[in-house]
């Protein structure tokens, strides 16, 4: 079954500039990987390379333990002999071609039978739900019909290994939410590996198995999603995963506890108990708290004053204003508070993340209580 | 080792850089090798030079012709023979790439900045006179002008009907010549500028009108600034372009010893061919200078030419009574030097005696008359049943069409791989080599190869040296129009197809092609239509086996067959015409197309 392992994979571009810097991964069979991270990160590089459109500079790949890029041996296989699909960001239809060519082409230069291709051909129509538009122009389809013609060409031979770069992307809002259903589904159908290239933190959540979370080229965290929400190996990860984002707020250890911390928040003494919790007195931390997790109560013993409030119907984010900082949080429902109202506040949930400052690096996962 | 050898299989499995490489070596040889070729025989000593030289032996090597041609006093030989002909080529080049752009840019912005009446009918006229070769405009001007008082004394056109003799400086010299050559090149300057204005964004304009910008200072300030760099570049090359001209001075300015560094070439190819290549390797280097004041002025500030955006819903400017006043003189100028000239070859291929227009001295026998039908000094049948005038026919014929075939299918490999391999040293070497013909003169270019073909019997005077040399020529137009047709084309289209392993050759045929023919075949009209109507770069390569439609026109000028030669002139400019409309209603392809404008 094709897995796909990825071993030190360097890329340099031109003489200095270098886009993806050491990569390691396993791609277990039949996964949904995202590979997230802002632009210029690295993704599609990385996503090029496994499909052999770009050649890495150094490292190893393997699919289905073929390698197909060794730079030591001088292995470097052409994307046809990969056995993989790529749906491309722009779809890149054949323009002078109709849909039903478009999706006959390829296999035409596989070398199927006339049978065989119309057979596939109509089934891709069926299941795209395209087969009114078989004899148009790509310039006669919507955005979204050009993107279900794009999807059938990529499926129609067969890839055991899919790769989309940003499919999404140029869709409006209402059409992404249905193409995702529709993607996520097609993952189960199709019974193959897909790996996906996003910028959008809330795509690489509801659709994939497991997020390739990178930076500058370098990988920040491998996981499935909600490990990545709830436990951000580094501050960088647990900025980017999540809307509202994480709030981050400057502490200093006073000492050590059993099973814990205790820490001075803005004057106030918190203790903070969880696991793996290791840090020397006097060290500066940061805390990372979702704003799930700071509720607004009359008994909090946190005095902070409202900000501004965005409701968006199901939910409402309060921008609170803590000791000179402004933090999230959100609440269930439409609740509208005026601005400049006096509220208290408090820590709840048992994932509130503690870092390290000056490594930015996780240093413990617990609860957080306001001593006084 | 192992590495090593690994990253070469790596690089040439990629068929950009296999094709990168083949033309870096190719073009090195085309372009590189003649240049240096010519310098060698700047120093060789001529069996036409040893008569000039006296005391050195054919084949000698020797500084005598540089200082024979930069430094003798004696009869004032340098100065007529090098520093005064430069001195005109350069203000004749410098005045008449200004005309082109003044005019043409001012054509490009009326076009598609103001509410101009006739816009269609204005801008299908405006490129006519660069599709009809540089001396119609010339020769139709001695048509119209030439009187008794001047030059070889027949009577014209203006003459025979008002009686009004125009002064010598109006009919030769530097004033028609700058007018003729401007003309020719206005078109140019219409495209290219005409292009950049198509496809700026409207909305740059408009944030300037909504901060109450008045019109003029928008044009100043904002328009101006932003085509900036085509202008820069349009006068450069219109300048080049007439630096290497040479149909326009032979008709306009040897009749009254005005003479340029082409024609002074031309001259001295006969009796001091070293000195001749001497001259042609100045006008090299002024054409390399050319293309290091182009890069270098617009180098940096090339990203604004690729400026677009929603430019549909441009507000123009209202002419007001200006417009028909505009539109009627614009008609007016227009009719007169890209419609009248075709009139008047077809009159004066079929006067017998020059300024008599009745009925009575009016005969078809020029054209189509049998042997004995009329005395001229050349021959005495009509051109159409003249062995001589079919073979040219078929040379110039069979000669742009292997040109276009060849330089054009390279312009389409050459532009993919650059545009594949873009920003590598490779891709922009190949791409600045590729362009490198274009700044070199046509005639020095013909002379260059005139030097190669000595050293190489099977070249000289064959037909393959004027396919070589067209090619190489000509591989500049089409290099530009393939690379701007592959930057059209997103890599993905192509990526797509390579998943599904297509081959290479059927991603060129079955994808890329068909998908940008109508660019791709602008970049074959373009070379066909340059080699039709070619005249300094074959001038001196023809043998008399291989005469074309335009040295076969030259010599009958040469002879005093005026007939003959408007006979052949206004074949040569119906045939150019005649293909380029055919081609471009089949196919959608078009000379303007070719040159980035669209």
């Amino acid at each position: 079954m094709p897995e796909i392992i990825l071993k030190n994979v360097k890329k340099v571009f031109g003489n200095q500039f270098v886009a993806v810097d050491n990569l390691n991964m396993v791609i277990e069979d039949r996964s949904f990987i995202t590979l997230l991270g802002p632009s210029g990160c690295g993704k599609t590089t990385t996503l090029r390379m496994i499909a052999g459109l770009e050649t890495p500079t150094e490292g190893q790949i393997f699919i289905d333990g073929v390698p197909v890029y060794d730079g030591e041996k001088g292995i470097n296989l052409p994307p046809d002999k990969r056995d993989v699909g790529f749906l491309f960001q722009n779809y890149a239809l054949w323009p002078h071609m109709t849909v039903y060519k478009n999706i006959s082409f390829g296999l035409e230069n596989l070398k199927w039978s006339k049978k065989e291709i119309d057979d596939r051909v109509n089934e891709l129509l069926d299941m795209l739900k395209i087969r009114q538009f078989v004899d148009r122009y790509p310039s006669e389809l919507s955005g979204g019909q050009q993107q279900r013609v794009a999807i059938a060409r990529t499926l129609a031979p067969k890839p055991k290994v899919l790769f989309m770069d940003e499919p999404l992307s140029n869709l409006d809002a209402k059409l992404r939410g249905e193409m995702r259903t529709e993607l996520k589904r097609l993952h189960v159908d199709t019974n193959s590996t897909f790996i996906y290239v996003t910028h959008d933190q809330l795509e690489a959540m509801t659709l994939s198995t497991r997020v390739c979370l990178m930076e500058t080229g370098v990988l920040q965290q491998f996981a499935p999603p909600l490990e990545i929400y709830q436990k951000p190996e580094n501050l960088f990860v647990a900025d980017f995963m999540g809307n509202p984002t994480m709030n981050f707020l400057s502490a200093r250890v006073m000492g050590k506890i059993k099973e814990g911390l205790m820490l001075d928040l803005h004057g106030k003494t918190v203790r903070f108990t969880g696991e793996e919790v290791s840090c020397a007195q006097g060290a500066d931390v940061i805390l990372g708290v979702r704003p799930e997790y700071i509720a607004i109560t009359d008994k909090g013993r946190i005095q902070a004053s409202v900000y501004t409030t965005l409701p968006t119907g199901m939910e409402t984010t309060v921008r609170i204003m803590m000791s000179g900082e402004l933090i999230s949080a959100v609440v269930f429902g439409s609740v509208d508070y005026p601005v400049d109202q006096e509220i208290r506040i408090d820590f709840v949930g048992d994932n509130i993340v503690l870092f390290d400052k000056e490594t930015t690096k996780r240093i413990g996962l617990g609860r957080l209580v306001v001593e006084g | 080792m192992n590495k090593t050898s690994n990253r070469v299989k790596a690089f040439f499995s990629k068929p950009a850089n296999v094709i990168l490489v083949v033309f870096a070596l190719l073009l090195v040889l085309l372009t590189l090798y003649p240049l240096c070729e010519l310098v060698h025989h700047t120093f060789i000593v001529h069996a036409t030079d040893a008569t000039v030289l006296p005391g050195l032996k054919k084949g000698e090597l020797t500084t005598a012709s540089w200082k024979k041609l930069l430094t003798t006093s004696t009869h004032k030989y340098s100065w007529i023979n090098f520093y005064k002909p430069m001195v005109n080529s350069v203000v004749l080049a410098t005045l008449s790439a200004l005309f082109a752009l003044v005019f043409g840019g001012a054509v490009a912005w009326l076009v598609t900045r103001s509410n101009l009446k006739a816009k269609k009918f204005i801008s299908t006229v405006f490129i006519f006179p660069y599709i009809m070769p540089s001396w119609t405009l010339a020769l139709f001007w001695l048509n119209m002008f030439k009187n008794p008082g001047v030059g070889t004394g027949s009577p014209g056109f203006v003459y025979s009907i008002t009686g009004l003799c125009a002064p010598e400086w109006f009919v030769y010299g530097l004033l028609p010549m700058v007018i003729v050559s401007g003309l020719h090149y206005a078109p140019f300057a219409y495209i290219f500028i005409g292009g950049i204005l198509r496809n700026m964004d409207a909305n740059l304009e408009e944030a300037a009108t909504i901060l109450k910008t008045p019109r003029w200072r928008i044009l100043l300030k904002i328009t101006l600034p932003i085509v900036k760099p085509a202008i820069l570049s349009t006068f450069l090359l219109a300048f080049a372009s007439v630096m290497g001209s040479y149909a326009v001075p032979v008709y306009l300015g040897s009749p009254v010893n005005f003479y340029v560094l082409t024609t002074k070439m031309k001259t001295l190819q006969t009796t001091a061919i070293g000195q001749a290549y001497i001259i042609a390797l100045f006008m090299v280097i002024l054409g390399a200078l050319i293309m290091m004041a182009n890069s270098l002025l617009t180098g940096t500030r090339k990203s604004y030419t690729t400026v677009t955006g929603k430019s549909s819903q441009i507000s123009l400017v209202d002419l007001k009574a200006g417009n028909y006043v505009i539109t009627g003189l614009l008609c007016m100028v227009l009719f007169f030097v890209c419609i009248m000239p075709l009139f008047s070859f077809a009159l004066e291929s079929i006067i017998i005696k020059a300024g008599d227009y009745s009925l009575s001295n009016m005969t078809l026998n020029y054209w189509f008359g049998s042997a004995g039908s009329v005395s001229t000094t050349v021959g005495d049948t009509g051109i159409m049943r003249d062995p001589a005038i079919w073979s040219a026919i078929g040379t110039s014929l069979k000669l742009s069409l292997c040109c276009a075939l060849i330089a054009g299918s390279c312009g389409v490999v050459i532009g993919y791989a650059v545009v594949r391999r873009r920003g590598s040293k490779l891709s922009q070497w190949v791409s600045g080599l590729s362009f490198f013909p274009y700044l070199i003169p046509a005639m020095a270019f013909g002379a260059i190869y005139l030097a190669i073909a000595s050293n190489f019997s099977f070249l000289a005077n064959s037909f393959l040296i004027l396919v070589l040399v067209g090619t190489v020529k000509y591989l500049p137009f089409a290099t530009k129009s393939g690379t701007n047709a592959m930057l059209q084309l997103s890599a993905e289209i192509e990526e797509a197809a390579t998943i599904f392993g297509i081959s290479w050759w059927k991603r060129m045929t079955k994808i890329i092609i068909p998908i940008q023919k109508a660019s791709i075949i602008s970049g074959f009209l373009l070379p066909f239509t340059s080699c039709m109507r070619e005249l300094s770069l074959f001038v001196m390569l023809v043998s008399s086996r291989t005469q074309t439609l335009t040295t076969m026109l030259m010599t009958y000028n040469e002879k005093g067959a005026s007939q003959y030669g408007n006979a052949i002139n206004l074949l040569i400019i119906v045939l150019v015409l005649a293909i380029n409309f055919g081609v471009n209603k089949l196919t959608g392809a078009s000379i303007d197309k070719g040159v980035g404008g669209n």
